[in-house]
This record gives structure tokens, C-alpha cells and sequence, in this order.
């Protein structure tokens, strides 16, 4: 897919908004030995389907906590999580599993490859356990990377390394989209490309795609940012004109 | 091959080093494991079906004379299925062209058909045929050792009278698996045979017309427990007490039978213990390396885990580093142990003589082998992942928690604390902070240093069996026995051979010892007071005077029959008169061989009746080998001798097997154990240097050389193998005394022994495994790529 610089997102205003997750109530606390350490503090939030979302806050304030469980890889301490209306709380470790493998791309800042797979085979890894994916070789098309399919991670780029964690995450089909910092171990210009991926994978294949951040500058081009602070949501946003990826600048 | 199978196989690849050192631990464990079942099975089986072949009697029953006739009512006996009455005499044989008086066990056979019981198998020629009564069949090992073939002559002095016997043929039986000549410990067929004679030709040479002085017999199976077979035995001996009974004599305790089943005994021992000390070892390396593996891969699982990989998927996949090491060192340990059967088993073939012994694969055993390697990789490795495969995704993702800094014990002594340098600062935290790894340095190098001193120990053991028995206890260089009980004047003849510088008397009989309701049927050895060719030793080797009255008895039969030094016994003899003597027990003296006792000559034969008879001589000669062909040839022309043993050959026979088989064990047993050391050591120290990259290159940084930093995994190999060593001390000496205690038995026993440079050999080889075993982690060291090391987010 080329990424066209000049397209922003719609609006969420002009977009028939359909809930895909919602969180009620969501608390989350940590222990550990005879400490205890807040992290979330009843939070609901909704995410709508074909919605590309930013989460911002800074370090500690709860957002990769909040996305975890949004994912499945981690439990709240109290509150329900729906996904299609089915309660994710409550699922026992297999459900939890079969509803990450089945709905869920994950995206992590620091890429989390297998360094002795190449490109095509680490995004082979997320395919061979999802019943539809799409070739693992198209995936890797739709993100710029059909001719570095046979490099090991240690022979591309950071920003390389982010489409091919993209690439796997997108393989499997998944409605969501949860990317971790994903620019955040990248400079601007390949940060940026990263963001146009993204942008045109909620644009053009209809994904859902929520990203946290502590770089508000990424706000800007979703259709909404909900801005958390100390384990709460503080604030939430829609961004009326949402700008095109190219125009991101931090 | 799905991507993750291709994830596993480079994995693997990059840590071939320590999977090399892993796999051959492995492998040897298991080759060891192969090797001794394969051997047991070769040979129980080959003695099954030999014994199934031949009819191997149950028992026997040794006696004066009977009548055949007088036997068939033995059958009256529950248990008794059948017996054979058969004359077996010791007799002297000599061959032209061999000056050594040659001797061995005349033992009679139906003249037409091979006996119902303790048949024999024919190797050559045939059996007897109708033309003459002087035919022979000879033991195939006895032939083998002179060059006889059918057709051929053999004189023998049958009942004082030289015969001279046509040989008809060679055969083999499942009695004389393993032929001991009298006083032997390994087999001299060179001087020692079984000559078959026709049972009438025998009756007649030997007067025993109608008559028979050996009963073998069959017991029904259900009859078989030991002490069914005791009771039946005991029945029989009262049956036949007229007759006058020598022994009673149940397989178990048959002498072949008992060698070789000890034999194959402690190999099935051998076949579990040692196995299970170097898997153990691996699984322990095996954990360590895989919770290295699974630690350095922690992001990984919680990536998989995010994509939608389950527990058990990530959790076979590791399994698979398990399953693939345990097949690797399956195969090699199955290629090896094999190897290792076929050599054991041809060794055996030296020493047993069975109609066919050859090295077999079992799929039994290598099925076995398979698993039980698989079983204890995939342990190891199970053990070493779990943690990991069990945390949450989330919990995965983030960095492992840094470890608690808290202060090792050691640092709470400033005094001591303060005065190491930095470097030993550095060894002594990672070997307090990572107690498994060091735990399982110090246990591997325990059980490679304990298995060294146990085998030094073992040799120790057998040449101080060697030196008690042949430079202590015998003296002499020549035995000879008689047919019947002489005089004096037997002793002054021998005297006077040429060649002879000494000559001692023995009166040897056999008796009944008994104490309440214990007692046994042993023999009763009366010397000289002053004798010089037999001298009884306690345990520190002092010799122990011959009470004038009264006998000395050996402590395994001291505790047979419960008494103490001061008890009184209750002597019967199995021949003569049979009427019981009351016997003070003077003193416990030690022997490794049988159950000896001792008298005085002079009180013996009071005791007994007599004045100054004799059954045996003893000879001290000259050395000069034509001494001892002169000797050998006037000692022939002596009928009334019925055995002639060289104690001089029997001493070189015998260091000769135990050199030949101690030095391949030793050399075995060293390069076994210095694997071990090798793959623990290598294993440790790579997981040590690759945790510990940022702290190496920081160090090369700060320009230190390579071989400085490898010094401080070279102390940190020595801080843990060296007490692993000194550990593996006392741990050897428990082992060595165990085995010392299971070699504790009627017929034989070991001197427990170790020689003040075994102690120093275990060590210093400990010491120089170590120092080998660094070698290959100082290359890693000088090859490592610091630089990228020290950019490495953690």
C-alpha cells in the first residue's frame, strides 16, 4: 500500500460510530510482597470500531496498563471489559489467549522479533496461529517491506524492524490494533512512516488502531485522544480535523 | 518445518558449544546405561539358554560313596524331579611336550547318550563311541589351550593308575561356565580341565562298581525358593547320611554358576547406578542452560504469548530443545553403549565359555535408553522454563526485575571482606547470588571426583587382595595335594626333590562347624607352628600365631555362625568317624577368599585321630624356570598326587587379567569423568560470560586483558570445583566402602583400601579437568564482542 502523505483521517464526527471494546469500571493494582501500587483507577472508556485512537500520558500514568488489558495480557483487579458485548473479565487464560490470537495486533516499542527469524517468518509466527490469515507475504507488501522479507531483524533498520512488527500484527486479520509507543524508539522521519502505515491500514483495510504515547504531537492525526494521567482518564478529545501523518512533528 | 521448528534449530545451533558438552554427558550416561543391560542381557541370556540347553542340574550332593541303587527313593522326595549319579574324581593329566603337571575334574557320563542332567555340548568330534572304553571328552577350553584335537592322547592318573586315553571329542557345559582350578580366582584352562569319562569305564577305574560319589538332581519349579531348595537339601543329606555326605551343594552356590551370576548381578547394579549419576548431572546442566535460554528469550514469550500463542504451545516449543537434546545424546549413548557391549561382551568371552556369546541389540534396551535420555533432558529443561512459560504476557514483556542486591554473608566480616580485591569481591557474589549454578557445580564435581577415587579405590582394593593373598597369607610356589591322606614320609620325599628349598605339610578336612542353630560345611586347615608358607593375618596384616589348641577362624564365618574369640564350636567331620568335637575358637582372623579356618597341625590330627598325617605339601622353590621343569617332571612321576598347582602362575594369572581389566577401566572412568567436569564447567561458565557481557566489557573497557577477565572465571571455577572435589572425597570413600560391603560374600571378599596416592590423583585430576575446562570459556572470552556487549539494552 503507498502511503499517501496527503491523506488525513475522517473525522469521528462523520463516521457512523459503532462501540467494538468498552471498559467499565476498570481498576488496576499491582502488589508486590506486602506493597501495593495503584495503576488504574475506575476508567471507562469505549473504542468504536475503524477508530484510530491515540492514548496520551506520561510515563507511569497507567496508558500501557490500560492497553494490556484492553489486549487481553493482563487482568484489571476490578471493572468488565466487553468486546462485541462478551465480557473479557471474565475469560479463564485459554479464552483470554483464543481472543488475542483471533482479535488482537500487537505492536511494541522495542519491536519484540524473534532475532533468529527473518522478516517473513517472524510475521509467518503470528500467521500459523490465526484460522484467516492473509499472506504473510502481503502483509509484508502492505508495509513497504516485500523486498527485506529474507533479512534477519539484526540486518534491518529500527524503523524496518517496526513494519515488520506491524506486519505481524496485521497478518492474523485482527479487528484491533494496540501499538505500544511505536515510535517510540524511532526518529521523526521513520517515526512518521511507521504513523502512515498505520494511518492507512485504519483508512484503507478498516482497522482499528489505538496507540499510546507520551508524544502528544501523534494526537494530531487520530480521531480522537484521550489523555490519562495518574491511573484516570483526564481527558477526552475529538479532533475535528485530523492531520495527515506526514504533517506530525515532534 | 513451521517457523518456531526453525526458531529452535538456530537456536540451537548458536549454543552448540554447551549443547556438545550437555549431549555428551548425555550420551555417556547413557551409553553407559546400553552398554551394562546390553552386556546383562548377552549374558543372562546365553546362561538361560545354555542352562535350559544342557538341563543344569539344581543341585548336588557330594558324598563318599553310594550305591546307585540305593537313589532312586530320592525322587520320594517332594521337590525332587530327577537325579543322576555320576563319579567325579580331581585327577592329574599329563600331555606330551607339557613338563606342568597338569590336573582337573574326572567326571563320568552315560557311555551312549548325553546324561539327562548337566548334559554337554559337543564343539568337536563326537561323542563316546562303542569301539573302546579308554575314550575321553575334553573341555573345549583345556584343548583349546594345548592344541588337542579328537584323536589325539591324553594320559591321566585315574586311581593311582597312568591311562592313556583316546580324546573322541571337545565339549563345553553349562557347569564349568567359568572352571576354577583349586585355590583359583580366574580360569587357567592351560592347567586346569574336565576330562569326561564313560560312566562304566569309570566305575571301573575308579572301583566304584554299582556306585557313585556326586548326585545331581532337578527340583520342580515351584520347589526353586532358596529356602525350599535348603530344606530339601537338608532332606537329603539325612537320607543319604550313611553314605557320608561331603556337601550339599544348591545351584546358588555352585561355583561357576555363582561367579557368573554375580557378575551379571552387578551389572544390572552397575547398569542403574552409574547412568543415573551422569543424567542427573546433565538435567542439572540442562536446567541451568535452559533457564539462561528461556530468561534471555523472556520478551519473546510475552511477544508470542501477545499474539495469541498459548502456555502449552510456548511451552512445547521449549520442550522441543529438551526433546531434541535427549534424542542427540539417545542416539550417541545408544552408537557408544553398543560399542561399549560389543567390547564387555568379548572381554566376557575370555573368562566364560558358552556355546555362543555375542553382542545383541535388544530394542527393549534401546527403547529404554531413548526414553529415559529423553526423560531427564526434557526434565532439565522443563525445570529450567517453567518459571518463565508461566508469567502473565505483560508480566514477560517488561524487563526482569533486577536482582535483590543483598549482601552475601561474607560481606558482613569487613575485616575479611575488605582485605579481597575487587575481583574476588566479583566471584565470590556470583557464586553466593546464583546458588543453583553453584549447587550444580559443586554436585558435578563431587561425582566426577567421587567416581575417580572409587575406581582408584577398586584397583587398591584388588592389588591389595593380590599382595595379601600371594605375599602374605601363601607363601609357597608349588601345592601339592594327594589322593588319600599320607604320612610324614610324603613331606620328607618332597623335601628332597631337586630344586625344592622348603617344604611344609598341610592336613586339610572337611567338617561341620556348628553353634546352636547355625552351622556350615566348611574346611578346616591344619599347619606347622612355625610354618612359613601359610601364614594367618589379621587385618592389619600381623601374623597371627597357631594356637596349639583350638581354631582360628575367618570373621565372614565368625558372623555365618554368630561367635566370637572364647566361644566354643562343635566340630563334625564329614568323613571317618563323623562324631562331633567340641572346638575352642581361639581367635578371628581375615581372609578374602572362602571360609577359612585354622588349626595346628599336631592339634588336628589329635582331634582327629591321627599322628602327623598330611593331605597336602607345600613348596618353596627356586624361581630359575628350569628349577621349576625339573620339579614339575619328578612331581609327575608321583601317582598318589592328585592336584599340583603353581602359585606362582596363579599370582601371575591373575595380576595379569586384573592389570588388563583395571587399566581399561581406569582410562574408561577418567575420561568420564572429566566430561562431566567439562560439561559442567563449560556450561556454567558460557551462562556465567553471557549474562555477565556488560560487566566483561565493561571491564575490557577499562583494559583489562582477556586473560584478566578469564581469571576471574578461572577463580570462580576453582572456588566452586575445588570444594566439589574435596567433597567428592568422602563421598568416594562411603561409595567405595558400599561396594566393599557388596562384595562381601562366602566366597570371595575385597580388602578395603586407598592408597594414600589415590587420594592425590583424585585431586590433582579434579584440578587439571578444571583447569582443561576453562580453556574453551578463556576463547569465548578473548572472541567476545565487547564493544556491541556494552550497547545491549537490558
Amino acid at each position: 500500500m503507498a502511503a499517501s502523505d496527503t491523506d488525513a483521517l475522517p473525522s469521528l464526527q462523520n463516521q457512523e460510530r459503532s462501540i467494538l471494546l468498552a471498559l467499565k469500571s476498570i481498576s488496576k493494582t499491582y502488589f508486590t510482597g506486602d506493597v501495593s501500587v495503584p495503576v488504574l483507577h475506575n476508567v471507562d472508556l469505549d473504542i468504536f470500531a475503524r477508530e484510530f485512537l491515540v492514548i496520551v500520558g506520561p510515563s507511569g500514568s497507567g496508558k500501557s496498563t490500560l492497553l494490556n488489558i484492553v489486549g487481553g495480557i493482563d487482568v484489571p483487579t476490578a471493572g468488565d471489559v466487553f468486546f462485541h458485548q462478551q465480557n473479557i473479565s471474565e475469560f479463564n487464560e485459554q479464552q483470554l489467549t483464543r481472543y488475542r490470537r483471533e482479535n488482537i495486533g500487537f505492536v511494541f516499542q522495542f519491536y519484540n522479533l524473534v532475532p533468529t527469524l527473518t522478516a517473513r517468518e517472524n510475521v509467518i509466527v503470528a500467521a500459523d496461529i490465526s484460522d484467516d490469515p492473509m499472506s504473510p507475504d502481503d502483509a509484508l507488501e502492505l508495509v513497504g517491506l516485500a523486498d527485506r522479507a529474507n533479512h534477519f531483524p539484526s540486518q534491518l533498520s529500527g524503523g524496518e524492524q517496526q513494519r515488520v512488527a506491524i506486519a505481524r500484527a496485521l497478518v492474523k486479520n485482527p479487528e484491533l490494533l494496540l501499538c505500544d509507543e511505536p515510535t517510540g524508539a524511532l526518529d521523526l522521519s521513520t517515526g512518521r512512516k511507521i504513523l502512515e502505515v498505520l494511518g492507512n491500514l485504519n483508512r484503507e483495510l478498516g482497522k482499528t488502531v489505538v496507540i499510546i504515547t507520551h508524544n502528544s504531537a501523534i494526537g494530531k492525526m487520530a480521531q480522537r485522544v484521550i489523555r490519562i494521567g495518574s491511573g484516570t482518564i483526564a481527558e477526552t478529545r475529538i479532533n475535528p480535523q485530523p492531520v495527515p501523518a506526514n504533517q506530525v512533528t515532534w | 518445518m513451521n517457523v518456531l521448528h526453525r526458531k529452535l534449530m538456530r537456536e540451537l545451533f548458536a549454543a552448540k558449544g554447551v549443547l556438545i558438552a550437555i549431549i555428551s554427558i548425555i550420551a555417556v550416561g547413557i551409553g553407559c546405561f546400553i552398554a551394562m543391560s546390553s552386556t546383562y542381557d548377552n549374558l543372562e541370556y546365553s546362561r538361560q539358554s545354555y542352562y535350559r540347553l544342557c538341563q543344569m542340574a539344581d543341585f548336588s550332593v557330594e558324598l563318599k560313596k553310594v550305591p546307585t541303587g540305593d537313589l532312586a527313593a530320592l525322587t520320594d522326595v517332594p521337590g525332587v524331579t530327577s537325579i543322576l549319579p555320576r563319579i567325579v574324581f580331581e585327577v592329574t593329566a599329563s600331555l606330551e611336550g607339557v613338563e606342568k603337571p597338569l590336573s582337573g575334574q574326572a567326571v563320568s557320563l552315560p557311555a551312549h547318550e548325553n546324561p539327562p542332567i548337566n548334559r554337554i555340548v559337543i564343539k568337536q568330534g563326537s561323542y563316546f563311541t562303542d569301539q573302546r572304553q579308554e575314550e575321553v571328552i575334553l573341555n573345549d577350553a583345556f584343548a583349546r589351550a594345548h592344541n588337542l584335537l579328537p584323536g589325539d592322547h591324553i594320559q591321566l592318573i585315574l586311581n593311582n593308575r597312568l591311562q592313556d586315553l583316546l580324546i573322541v571329542g571337545t565339549a563345553i557345559s553349562s557347569e564349568f561356565v567359568y572352571l576354577l582350578g583349586p585355590g583359583g580366582l580366574v580360569p587357567e584352562p592351560e592347567s586346569y580341565g574336565v576330562f569326561y569319562l564313560k560312566h562304566d569305564y569309570a566305575e571301573d577305574v575308579f572301583g566304584f562298581e554299582g556306585a557313585a560319589n556326586q548326585v545331581l538332581g532337578h527340583l520342580a519349579p515351584e520347589f526353586q525358593s532358596p529356602d525350599r531348595v535348603r530344606l530339601i537339601l537338608d532332606q537329603l543329606e539325612l537320607n543319604l547320611d550313611e553314605y557320608g555326605v561331603f556337601s550339599t551343594t544348591p545351584l546358588a552356590q555352585q561355583s561357576s554358576h555363582w561367579f557368573l551370576k554375580s557378575e551379571i548381578d552387578g551389572l544390572k547394579v552397575s547398569a542403574t547406578i552409574l547412568p543415573t549419576i551422569f543424567l542427573i548431572v546433565a538435567a542439572l546442566a540442562l536446567n541451568l542452560l535452559m533457564s539462561r535460554m528461556a530468561e534471555q528469550q523472556r520478551t519473546i514469550v510475552g511477544t508470542l504469548k501477545a499474539l495469541g500463542y498459548s502456555n502449552q504451545e510456548i511451552f512445547l516449543h521449549f520442550i522441543q530443545f529438551g526433546l531434541l537434546i535427549g534424542i542427540a545424546g539417545g542416539l550417541l549413548g545408544i552408537f557408544i553403549g553398543y560399542s561399549l557391549a560389543g567390547a564387555m561382551t568379548a572381554q566376557y568371552r575370555n573368562f566364560f565359555e558358552f556355546p555362543s556369546l555375542v553382542n545383541q541389540m535388544y530394542p527393549r534396551v534401546i527403547l529404554l535408553g531413548m526414553l529415559i535420555s529423553i526423560f531427564f533432558a526434557v526434565l532439565g529443561t522443563y525445570r529450567g522454563v517453567r518459571s518463565v512459560v508461566r508469567l502473565s504476557p505483560a508480566e514477560a514483556m517488561r524487563p526482569k526485575p533486577p536482582l535483590r542486591a543483598r549482601r552475601i554473608l561474607l560481606e558482613k566480616i569487613p575485616a575479611f571482606w575488605n582485605a579481597l580485591d575487587f575481583r574476588w569481591q566479583l566471584v565470590l557474589r556470583d557464586i553466593f547470588r546464583n546458588r543453583t549454578r553453584t549447587l550444580g557445580g559443586l554436585l558435578s564435581a563431587t561425582v566426577g571426583a567421587m567416581l575417580l577415587l572409587v575406581t582408584f579405590s577398586m584397583y587398591d582394593s584388588a592389588f591389595a587382595l593380590l599382595n595379601f593373598q600371594y605375599d602374605k597369607l601363601l607363601l609357597s610356589d608349588i601345592d601339592i595335594s594327594f589322593k588319600d591322606d599320607h604320612d610324614y614320609a610324603a613331606l620328607l620325599e618332597s623335601q628332597q626333590l631337586a630344586g625344592v628349598d622348603e617344604a611344609e605339610p598341610l592336613f586339610h578336612i572337611g567338617c561341620t562347624l556348628k553353634n546352636g542353630i547355625h552351622e556350615k560345611k566348611v574346611g578346616i586347615t591344619g599347619i606347622t607352628e612355625n610354618a612359613q608358607l601359610t601364614i594367618p593375618r589379621d587385618t592389619a596384616g600381623n601374623r597371627v600365631a597357631i594356637p596349639e589348641t583350638g581354631i582360628l577362624v575367618t570373621r565372614k564365618l565368625a558372623d555365618i555362625l554368630q561367635i566370637q574369640a572364647g566361644d566354643s564350636l562343635e566340630m563334625i567331620p564329614v568323613a571317618g568317624d563323623r562324631i562331633a568335637r567340641q572346638v575352642p575358637v581361639m581367635k578371628i582372623i581375615d581372609s578374602y577368599l572362602g571360609l577359612t579356618v585354622y588349626a595346628d597341625f599336631d592339634y588336628l590330627n589329635r582331634l582327629m585321630g591321627e599322628s602327623q598325617t598330611l593331605t597336602s605339601v607345600q613348596l618353596k622353590t627356586s624361581p630359575r624356570p628350569e628349577v621349576t621343569r625339573q620339579i614339575y617332571r619328578q612331581v609327575k612321576q608321583i601317582p598318589a598326587i592328585q592336584s599340583v598347582t603353581s602359585i606362582r602362575d596363579q599370582k601371575d594369572k591373575l595380576q595379569e587379567v586384573l592389570v588388563d581389566q583395571m587399566i581399561v577401566m581406569i582410562v574408561v572412568v577418567i575420561v568420564f569423568s572429566c566430561l562431566i567436569f567439562f560439561g559442567s564447567i563449560l556450561n556454567a561458565s558460557l551462562i556465567s560470560l553471557s549474562e555477565r557481557q556488560q560487566e566483561i566489557a565493561t571491564l575490557r573497557v577499562l583494559g583489562y586483558t582477556p586473560a584478566e577477565v578469564g581469571s576471574i572465571f578461572l577463580r570462580e571455577s576453582f572456588c566452586v570445583n575445588l570444594p566439589g572435589i574435596l567433597l567428592g572425597l568422602p563421598a568416594g570413600y562411603w561409595a567405595s566402602k558400599g561396594i566393599n560391603i557388596a562384595y562381601d560374600t562366602e566366597l570371595f571378599r575385597m580388602p578395603f583400601t586407598i592408597d594414600a596416592m589415590s587420594w592425590v590423583y583424585t585431586v590433582l585430576l579434579g584440578i587439571i579437568f578444571t583447569l582443561i575446562s576453562h580453556w574453551p570459556v578463556q576463547k569465548a572470552i578473548r572472541n567476545m564482542d565487547w564493544l556491541t556487549a556494552l550497547n545491549v539494552k537490558e
